[in-house]
């Protein structure tokens, strides 16, 4: 990865290091970049998103904001699971394709009431910015 | 019978109709009536983040829908849902966000205020704790190891209800009301992993054994968010291939407080038999 300017205010107390999850399985999530900017093994991609470090941490460090940051900094990077699961979200509106057939069908079978799918291209529009800002 | 906007996500909404099925039955019981919210694209958590710093826009027209059925509540039942419900109704507090996102959502004739507050399974039935206790009909003998939804609570600053956001009492309190027993286990408190299956499926499936191990002595799971269910009963098989003596069976809290309120299994999407004898 590269460098990511090291914010100020961290403590380097080591404390978000010590309630992640992704860190207790052996594996570097960002906050072993905080606890000590030298270090190169980790990856921002592998964090949980479960803001365990955010809330404990005593610098009041957005780690959540700057790991998001970063990751669409080095969104060339990104696992596969990652990739396909936004490819699929700009192509369907939905992280998992289902087509609204096979959706009816499941909800009958379950006795629930049907729910109608978005327009397939909802989430491009939405994430393409409006004319007056571009 | 009051009525509140209800959003699945899409993991529940394709993967887990059996948690909607009790959701509806608990609160129906309580007098609340959900209404899904039609043609909702999914919250992007925490994939759309990940790309773009416009992933809130996909949650600001979810709000818009919600705000166009007239409600001011949506009711949630996934962690990541919650959490980017609830940031990007945060967000829209500012106003240069709130004027982008209503240029972008003018395209499909909508509009939005902001003014939507959305409420976890969990918050929603804490609110009605009293109201839940004095319905309970059949105490159950059984003792859950509970997994927390983890984004529904964290940052407390936005999701906060008054639970502590790193020892959160609130489903436990939940649980005991059905005379079930909690157990105390280490790790208890930590994400079980599932979200990193996108990036890392060793480690995250590593993450779902450490989890396993430790509630060995519960006799179930206690679920409260799909991401926990996908990782540790979807994808438990691979979890415990060379050791399938780490099975463990798994209910959504509202399947668990379903059965304590005297609820047919199967209006829980429940098999008959299998957790009342
Ligand atoms: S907990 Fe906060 S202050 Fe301490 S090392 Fe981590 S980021 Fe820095
Ligand atoms: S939010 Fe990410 S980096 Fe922070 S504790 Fe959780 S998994 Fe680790």
């Amino acid at each position: 990865m590269t460098a990511l300017a090291h914010p100020q205010e961290c403590l380097q107390c080591g404390l978000c290091v010590t309630v992640c999850p992704v860190e207790m399985v052996g594996g570097h999530a960002i906050v072993t970049f905080m606890a000590d900017p030298t270090a190169t093994d980790f990856s921002v991609w592998l964090c949980t998103s479960c803001w365990r470090c955010q809330e404990s941490c005593p610098g009041g460090i957005d780690i959540y904001g700057l790991m998001m940051a970063w990751r669409r900094q080095e969104s060339d990077t990104a696992p596969e699971g990652y990739r396909v699961a936004f490819e699929h979200i700009l192509a369907h509106g939905q992280a998992m394709a289902v087509s609204q057939e096979e959706l009816d069908q499941m909800r009958a079978a379950w006795g629930l009431e049907p729910v109608r799918l978005p327009p397939p291209d909802v989430a491009r529009r939405l994430l393409t910015p409006s004319p007056a800002v571009r | 019978m009051s009525t509140l906007a209800f959003y699945p996500g899409c993991l529940v909404l394709q993967r887990m109709p059996e948690y909607e099925l009790a959701t509806r039955a608990v609160l129906s019981t309580l007098g609340i009536e959900l209404e899904t919210v039609q043609e909702a694209v999914c919250c992007g958590s925490p994939v759309a983040e990940s790309f773009t710093a416009d992933w809130i826009y996909l949650s600001a027209y979810n709000l818009a829908l919600i705000e166009r059925m007239g409600h001011d509540t949506v009711v949630t039942i996934c962690g990541g849902c919650t959490n980017s419900l609830a940031r990007t109704a945060r967000a829209l507090q500012d106003p240069a966000v709130l004027s982008e996102a209503n240029r972008r959502l003018a395209q499909f004739g909508l509009t939005v205020a902001g003014r939507v507050t959305p409420k976890h399974l969990v918050r929603l039935l804490t609110e009605r704790l009293d109201d839940l206790r004095a319905r309970i009909v059949r105490p159950l003998s059984l003792q859950v190891a509970v997994t927390t939804p983890c984004q529904a609570l964290r940052p407390d600053d936005v999701m906060g209800f008054g639970d502590d956001p790193l020892e959160p009492q609130s489903i436990r309190r939940l649980v005991r009301l059905t005379g079930a027993e909690v157990l105390d286990y280490p790790g208890e408190n930590e994400c079980c992993g599932a979200t990193l299956y996108l990036a890392d499926s060793t480690l995250s499936l590593k993450a779902g054994r450490r989890k396993l191990e430790a509630v060995q002595e519960a006799d179930a799971l206690l679920l409260g968010c799909g991401n926990c269910q996908l990782l540790l009963r979807r994808f438990q098989r691979f979890i415990i291939r060379d050791r399938p003596s780490l099975r463990k069976r798994a209910l959504f809290l509202p399947q668990l407080l379903g059965l304590a309120l005297g609820l047919p299994e199967e209006s829980l999407g429940l098999r008959k038999g299998v957790w009342l004898r």
